[in-house]
């Protein structure tokens, strides 16, 4: 049987990917027993595309549980809690700490453990170390598992991953033979190294992907200023066997979700300790934060002259489609800054917190929100938005009214034909000026 | 960033400006008094900063419920050497002096885009301050002078990098809006270095007031580029003057003697706090300086 403890948006599923390849089942353990309550009435506290058909596909081989005794029965366990971070990024362990003194005190050995949480160099050693001064742990082996979980595709990532990267204490080793049979049955690449070079992978992963999303946006907003449009550059970029066609080319409103903010944060942390060149990480953050204003600015530049009686329509809270996380999102930092207008709130997901926001309503639907409003912006380009006709939107909102759409989820050509300023990242707006 | 003492604005009980008789201190001084706001202006011939014994003038004029804006400095057109830097760092001093004896209930000190690099393109209150020039240092300097008493004693701080200011009863001479139109007026001509090509945030003077007069009702602490997010070479000032004269000034370019440099603002932390703060246009803004200037000739 395989466990999971700390039942974390990765460790539920992780868990849940883990059931439909493990014969024996899966226990998936956290100490708090609501969210296993949760959990067994497939009722999730995460959103993820294909998850609740997952969980009813595996039945009766995934048992959620908030008692760690029930791990006894498993040969490999996995410890996948989440790590809260504080509003600077910095990672806070503790809870992994704790979660895994508390797991390893009520288990008696016999079994190989797996850290699948995102660590920084030398934590896996160090929980090693930590494993073998207690009793009846000292023979057994640990491993880091480099997680490659993402935000709104993390079923498909967990049932075919592209590779596995495990730290281990020795890579020349063979791996413990339940881990092993695990990991082959999914049928890909298995990278084994040290621990420090697992643990510094996925933060060399994160750090390349956003240096091709800070190219991205520095040029995108180039693009803005001239009369080139970054749209009509992006396919040339993927098309060179040197950039790739997955690279994070598209232009965003900087870097939200939180993970990738912890893992640059943790790069400048260690390159500033270790005096190490950290500028390009220092540079990667200034224009995130740089970009993440994309839209207050434009919703400044257009505000009517009614000024504060300005009625926004702010489509999307969630930080990215396909997820109601909202971590970091652009979209809440907008709403922060909003504070003067009236503004009406859609997403399909994310739920408006109406205590922080007082200003702003939930609206039951995308063209609600846009009733009789000056600007509609539409911060997550969830796909749903994607099949609302710009008529029903023009329709819907005040006259004159301005679109921001940074993704172009809109055709911008419908929506400047309708009379709508139409304004979205990596082109110079047609429409400039004031309303 | 900046933070406000009041969740919603007050009309400050009075507001002391020092230089309240210099072009930022007229112009806020007509803006609080718009805003039924009581102003105490003070000229250097009342209480010249350089001098010795100033602080306990000072004294006698500040209220312990005043908001105090530190309007005062020597400019560069009075000379771009250390004196004129020293000079400020006394002035600077004596207020300090002052305000380790005495607490008003806000200060807020007018700065410099100065305290930043020339060279620097893009900036935010994040940019480093690395002056390039002595009137920078001397800003910067006394930013810092500030800060430590008014830390200290526990007064709020506010501190407004200013980058160029135009409006119609500016007395300096230096490069831009200003002298454009008063060269206009006088020989019908604008001399451009090069050909214009540097970009600059020109900021309304009665724009920096309503930000100002914001600030004070809010009590806001902290530190602020004011800049309108949008900059424009002086070679397209010249042409817009040119055009609101009807076209009979000629614009002259000369050789180029310094390499181009541009500076834009990202004004992302002015727009979070003041979100529905709007600058006027600059053909608006150039209009209405240009119609002053002829309504005081």
């Amino acid at each position: 049987m395989i466990g999971f403890a700390g039942l974390s948006h990765l460790g539920i599923v992780s868990s849940i990917a883990a059931s439909s390849k493990s014969k024996e089942g899966v226990v998936a353990y956290d100490p708090d027993a609501a969210l296993c309550g949760r959990l067994k009435a497939g009722d999730f506290p995460i959103f993820e595309s294909g998850l609740a058909e997952l969980l009813k596909a595996a039945g009766s081989r995934i048992e959620f549980t908030s008692d760690a005794s029930r791990l006894k029965k498993c040969s490999l366990i996995y410890f996948s809690p989440d790590t809260p971070t504080d509003p600077e990024n910095r990672p806070d362990f503790s809870t992994l700490h704790r979660l895994f003194d508390s797991v390893l005190a009520v288990l008696s050995g016999g079994c190989t453990l797996v850290v699948l949480s995102q660590v920084p160099p030398g934590l896996t050693r160090g929980l090693s170390e930590t494993m073998k001064k207690k009793p009846n742990w000292a023979g057994q082996k640990i491993y880091h598992q480099v997680e490659t979980l993402i935000f709104g595709n993390a079923v498909e990532r967990a049932l075919k991953p592209e590779r596995f990267i495990v730290g281990c204490a020795d890579p020349a080793a063979a791996l413990d033979a339940p881990y092993e049979a695990f990991l082959k049955s999914f049928g890909c690449p298995v990278f084994k190294m040290r621990y420090e070079s697992a643990e510094l992978s996925k933060m060399s992963i994160n750090a390349c992907l956003v240096a091709a999303l800070s190219v991205a946006n520095s040029l995108a907003e180039i693009c803005e200023k001239t009369l080139a449009d970054w749209r009509e550059i992006e396919p040339v970029l993927r098309a060179d066997r040197r950039i790739g066609q997955y690279a994070y080319l598209s232009a965003g409103l900087g870097i939200a979700g939180g993970n990738i903010e912890r893992d640059l944060v943790a790069i400048r942390e260690m390159a500033r300790e270790w005096g190490t060149d950290g500028s390009v990480i220092e540079a990667f953050l200034a224009n995130s934060r740089h970009r993440k204003n994309w839209a207050l600015k434009m919703i400044n530049e257009q505000l009517t002259p009614a000024g504060p009686k300005t009625v926004i329509a702010l489509w999307g809270l969630a930080y990215k489609a396909d997820t109601r996380s909202t971590k970091n999102s652009p979209a809440l930092a907008l709403l922060q800054n909003l504070s003067p207008f009236s503004v009406r709130v859609y997403d399909p997901q994310a739920t408006l917190d109406q205590k922080l926001f007082p200003q702003a309503v939930q609206a039951g639907s995308a063209l609600e929100a846009c009733r009789g409003a000056n600007i509609l912006a539409i911060m997550t380009p969830w796909k749903e938005f994607f099949s609302i006709p710009p008529a029903k939107i023009q329709e819907a909102l005040a006259s004159p009214a301005a679109v921001l759409d940074p993704f172009g989820v809109l055709d911008s050509a419908k929506c400047t034909k309708l009379g709508l300023k139409y304004f979205r990242l990596g082109v110079k707006s047609e429409g400039g000026g004031n309303l | 960033m900046i933070h406000h003492g009041h969740a919603v604005s007050q009309k400050p009980s009075r507001v002391v400006i020092l230089g309240g008789t210099g072009f930022i201190g007229r112009n806020l001084a007509k803006n609080l008094e718009a805003a039924g706001v009581e102003v105490r202006t003070v000229s250097s011939a009342e209480v010249n900063l350089c001098e010795a014994g100033s602080s306990d003038i000072l004294a006698g004029l500040v209220k312990k419920n005043d908001t105090l804006v530190m309007a005062s400095a020597v400019t560069p057109d009075k000379g771009r050497d250390s004196r004129m830097q020293i000079k400020n760092f006394v002035m600077g001093q004596t207020l300090c002096d002052f305000l380790e004896k005495s607490s008003p209930a806000h200060v807020i000190y007018l700065s410099s885009d100065a305290v930043y690099d020339d060279a620097l393109a893009l900036a935010n209150e994040a940019s480093p301050s690395a002056p390039s020039s002595f009137y920078g240092v001397a800003h910067l300097g006394r930013e810092r002078m500030l800060s430590d008493v008014l830390k200290k004693q526990g007064t709020p701080l506010l501190v407004l990098r200013l980058s160029i200011l135009y409006g119609a009863d500016d007395p300096h001479k230096s490069y831009g809006p200003n002298r454009f139109f008063r060269t206009a007026a006088a020989e019908q001509k604008i001399t451009l270095f090069g050909n214009g090509e540097e970009k600059r945030d020109h900021v309304f003077v009665k724009d920096a007031c309503r930000l100002i007069t914001r600030c004070a009702e809010r009590q806001s602490r902290g530190l602020l580029n004011v800049a309108t997010g949008i900059s424009v070479s002086f070679g397209d000032i010249a042409l817009k003057v040119q055009t609101l004269f009807q076209g009979k000034v000629r614009i002259e370019t000369t050789p180029r003697a310094n390499p181009v440099t541009h500076r834009h603002y990202d004004i992302a932390a002015l727009l979070e706090t003041f979100p529905d703060f709007r600058f006027t246009p600059l053909e608006t803004g150039l209009a209405e300086t240009l119609k002053e200037i002829r309504q005081i000739s």
